[in-house]
């Protein structure tokens, strides 16, 4: 017996990593300082007398560090262990899936929904859990609803973790930038597939230290089921106490066990924090590096092969995109007051415009980010996720499908990559989740794509090592992967340092000699000029001017656009003056 | 052969006999384990459960050479009762005070675990009592504070387990304390014997009141920890309680319990585990 014991031991101290040994080591110590010795004091004799056969386990003159580990392998003990165990895996899992149901509905739109959730948690975390267990144990049989003591138990611990782990899974989902949602969306991918491959990943490493706490408390909180009839290690504890009364021996034996428990499920969160840690997740896989697979960097000759949308109805030059008299309001604030635009098969049009003209909030209408109020947005002839109804025009209930079947790539100002993923890995997300192309074919396609915007060699980065510019291409490949019919960009340049802006708009301006059709949200009038076919000037969500690219910057017909013009061109320094003589007094 | 059938005869005069004389003796119920279907029809079959909470020594605990058997007075008790009956039972343990509330529930039949009666409870089960409860006052070695009744308990600390009468006694007289103008009773629950004599062992608690063969056993087996301050024959009636409305398994418990008196039984378990048997009372149902 004793040698297999110690058998164990090695394996342990073998199997663990130091910190954890110095954690059972120190334990130990403890242990022996914190007065497990003095169950050799008279106090802790037995009541011997009054029950039959009375001799302790080990007997009263057996030295009390064997009579310690007797009781950290009496089978009594670790039988409660076992129940303490079953007990929280089964809570756990169930609590955990109640809890993510419960915080998308924390988080929903539908405030009776919101109230519900909210209401339920405000209950089970406000009333002792020793009540609720004893409530559904003993009062829930009244109505018919009769369930054993470790039913109870798991139930009990379950809806409790379920009201606990939705405000950190909660939590947890909150702190990803909703910008990375609204990413995901202009995808086409759906909530749950956001949920599921995009926030919660992220989320993870926020929710796991929280999550570990609860597991950790409920497995040691599990001695207060005793009061229905579950015999854990707690309670059997106890219950050697109650009968030898060597209550330092026993329980500092209990002590051991739960911490060896605790111990694991530690070592377990150091998994999968590492496991959801994508930095120390490519330092551990040995994957092929994508870069072997091509050796070209820039590879201009590979945009034309990749962007090629062959399915538009329109032919080049004809209309692909008409906006007629679009309405949007925030709050009773009007954002856009009756927006006309139409752009052509292959055209490049920029708009300019001060902060707040609605500029983005156009973009973000014509991709169904957010639905129009009135008017129409009508994409190579449909409608991106509206159906008619009567004479309005509704949002569709599959919204995230209607936006995949539109294929508008959309390019954001912050890049917006998915943080945890990969720069090829961001690549190639949509096309495989979403347009359901092989792996390996999204492989070839996001290794095409990188090379296209000169990041071939970056294609196994995290977005963090890249630099703004880069990782503005690999939002710009990312959108193009899911062979747009038509790319917008708000404000593509406007967060990148001066010195990045170049590569980007190098990397836009192949994509207008390639034939792409464009919609460019921008403050740099330079290559508007130079790029665009067309510039609207958008003021007060409505368009003040438009024309030739040429005649609207250097000679603006209205006083707002010329005001516009002037500021930029001040702020642009001595690169802009040139444009600021042209457009003239 | 022939001897023992003279014997038998002998035996059934004999019987036939103490019947004539001894009217009680002949209406004592005797154990017939195989005829529950018609003694207790709507038990037959059925396995009954038992709640108990095995940190209350001497009457329920565990098995000191074997930690998953069960043994004490009140669990002896109750295996002779339902082995005489022919019912099957089975152990439900749990913390004490969680095994009322089960019982009113239905989650388990009976509450056997030196539960004393109040006719508080009683309007909630039935019981059938067996004997009576005598409490002790357990002190630090030597009783420092002089204890000589529950009236000295003013401005002390008094463990008493949680939910017990000992508690109830002691929220009486922190009342009566305080009516003739001295500090109350400072009451310290706790939730197993083994906790509350801690409490008096640290110092924490002047006295804790617990049962009296519990309060002797401990003082014995420590004598240099407690002593005994005093004891109260409390005239608490000590019975197993079951939910109302189910007359067989009552009729069971009093049939038994009866038996188990005559055939001298009680008392030889109440010797077994050093309760005086003394305490034994007439078995009775109580429903009220």
């Amino acid at each position: 017996m004793y040698g297999r014991n110690s058998r164990r031991f090695g394996w342990l101290s073998g199997g663990w990593g130091s910190a954890s040994k110095f954690v059972f080591i120190s334990f130990v110590a403890a242990a022996l300082l914190a007065g497990c010795g003095q169950s050799t004091s008279p106090g802790q004799m037995t009541l011997g007398q009054i029950v039959a056969g009375g001799s302790p386990v080990a007997g009263r003159d057996a030295s009390w560090p064997l009579e310690f580990v007797s009781y950290v392998f009496s089978g009594f003990l670790l039988a409660g262990a076992l129940t303490a165990v079953q007990i929280t895996v089964l809570a756990m899992s169930a609590g955990l899936v109640l809890g993510l149901g419960l915080a998308l509905v924390r988080l929903s739109s539908l405030a009776p929904l919101r109230a519900a959730a909210w209401t339920y948690i405000w209950m089970v975390r406000g009333t002792p859990q020793l009540l609720q267990l004893v409530f559904i144990y003993d009062a829930l049989p009244l109505i018919g609803l009769k369930f054993d003591s470790f039913t109870t138990a798991v139930v009990g611990f379950a809806l409790n973790e379920a009201a606990f782990s939705a405000e950190i899974i909660r939590g947890g989902i909150v702190s990803v930038s909703r910008n990375q949602s609204i990413a995901a969306a202009s995808l086409g991918m759906g909530r749950f597939l956001t949920l599921r491959r995009i926030i919660l990943p992220q989320a993870m490493r926020a929710i796991t230290p929280g999550i570990t706490n609860d597991t950790i408390g409920m497995l040691k909180l599990s001695s207060i089921a005793s009061v229905i009839f579950v015999n854990e290690l707690t309670f059997r504890a106890q219950q050697i106490v109650g009968q030898n009364f060597k209550f330092f021996t026993v329980f500092c034996a209990a002590g051991a066990i739960y911490l060896a428990m605790t111990s694991a499920i530690s070592l377990l969160q150091g998994w999968v924090e590492r496991h959801f840690d994508p930095e120390h997740d490519r330092k551990q896989r040995a994957r092929p590096r994508s870069g072997d697979i091509c050796g070209t960097e820039t590879d201009a000759a590979n945009l034309h092969g990749v962007i090629g949308s062959d399915d538009v109805a329109a032919g080049i030059g004809q209309p692909v995109l008409v906006s007629s008299n679009v309405w949007k309001s925030y709050g009773g604030r009007e954002v856009l007051s009756g927006i006309e635009l139409t752009v052509n098969r292959g055209e490049v049009v920029a708009i300019l415009g001060p902060s707040g003209s609605g500029k983005s909030t156009f973009l973000r209408l014509i991709s169904h980010l957010e639905s129009v109020d009135r008017g129409e947005i009508v994409l190579d002839g449909g409608h991106v996720g509206y159906e008619r109804r009567g004479e309005a025009l509704k949002p569709v209930s599959g919204l995230a499908k209607a936006r995949a079947d539109a294929r508008i790539g959309m390019v954001f100002q912050h890049f917006d990559l998915f943080n945890h993923l990969t720069a090829i890995e961001n690549v190639i997300e949509a096309p495989i989740r979403v347009h359901g192309i092989t792996r390996s074919e999204a492989k070839v396609l996001g290794v095409r794509l990188l090379a296209a915007v000169g990041l071939l060699g970056h294609a196994d980065d995290l977005p963090h090592r890249l630099s703004g510019g880069q990782q503005q291409r690999v939002a710009i490949a990312r959108a193009l992967a899911i062979r747009p019919r038509l790319m917008l960009f708000d404000e593509p340049t406007s967060a990148l340092d001066p010195e990045l802006v170049g590569e980007v708009l190098a990397v836009i301006r192949r994509l207008a000699d390639a034939g792409m059709t464009m919609i460019v949200v921008t403050h740099e009038i330079r290559f508007a000029r130079e790029v665009a076919d067309r510039v609207v000037f958008m003021d007060e969500g409505k368009v003040v001017e438009e024309g030739a690219s040429a005649q609207v910057i250097d000679n603006p017909q209205q006083p707002r656009t010329r005001r516009f013009l002037r500021r930029v061109a001040q702020s642009e320094g001595i690169d802009a003056e040139e444009i600021t003589a042209a457009a003239g007094p | 052969m022939p001897t023992r059938r003279g014997a038998l005869a002998v035996l059934i005069l004999a019987v036939g006999c103490l019947g004539a004389t001894l009217p009680s003796v002949a209406q004592t119920p005797a154990c017939e384990p195989d005829k529950v279907a018609t003694k207790y029809p709507s038990l037959a079959g059925k396995t009954i459960k038992i709640g108990a909470d095995p940190t209350s020594p001497p009457y329920v605990t565990r098995d000191p050479k074997d930690f998953n058997q069960l043994i004490g007075f009140d669990a002896d008790l109750a295996r002779a009762v339902f082995d005489c009956a022919g019912v099957k039972y089975e152990f439900f343990l749990g913390g004490w005070s969680g095994l009322l509330p089960a019982v009113i529930s239905g989650q388990i039949d009976v509450m056997w675990d030196n539960l004393y009666y109040t006719a508080e409870r009683a309007k909630q089960v039935d019981y059938v009592v067996y004997m009576v409860a005598a409490t002790g006052a357990l002190t630090p070695a030597g009783n420092p504070k002089k204890l000589s009744g529950i009236e000295d308990s003013c401005g002390l600390n008094a463990a008493a387990g949680l939910g017990t009468v000992e508690e109830a006694a002691f929220r009486e007289q922190d009342t009566k304390c305080r009516a003739e103008g001295k500090p109350g009773v400072n009451i310290m629950t706790y939730p197993d014997i083994a906790a509350g004599a801690r409490l008096v062992q640290s110092g924490r608690a002047d006295l804790m009141l617990t049962d009296l063969a519990l309060t002797d056993s401990l003082v014995k087996e420590n004598p240099t920890l407690y002593s005994r301050g005093y004891k109260i024959v409390s005239g608490f009636s000590v019975g197993a309680a079951i939910k109302k409305g189910n007359a067989d398994l009552l009729k069971l418990l009093a049939d038994g319990l009866k038996i188990m008196q005559a055939t001298g039984k009680q008392k030889d378990i109440a010797a077994k585990y050093a309760i005086d048997p003394s305490l034994q009372i007439d078995a009775e149902v109580k429903t009220s």
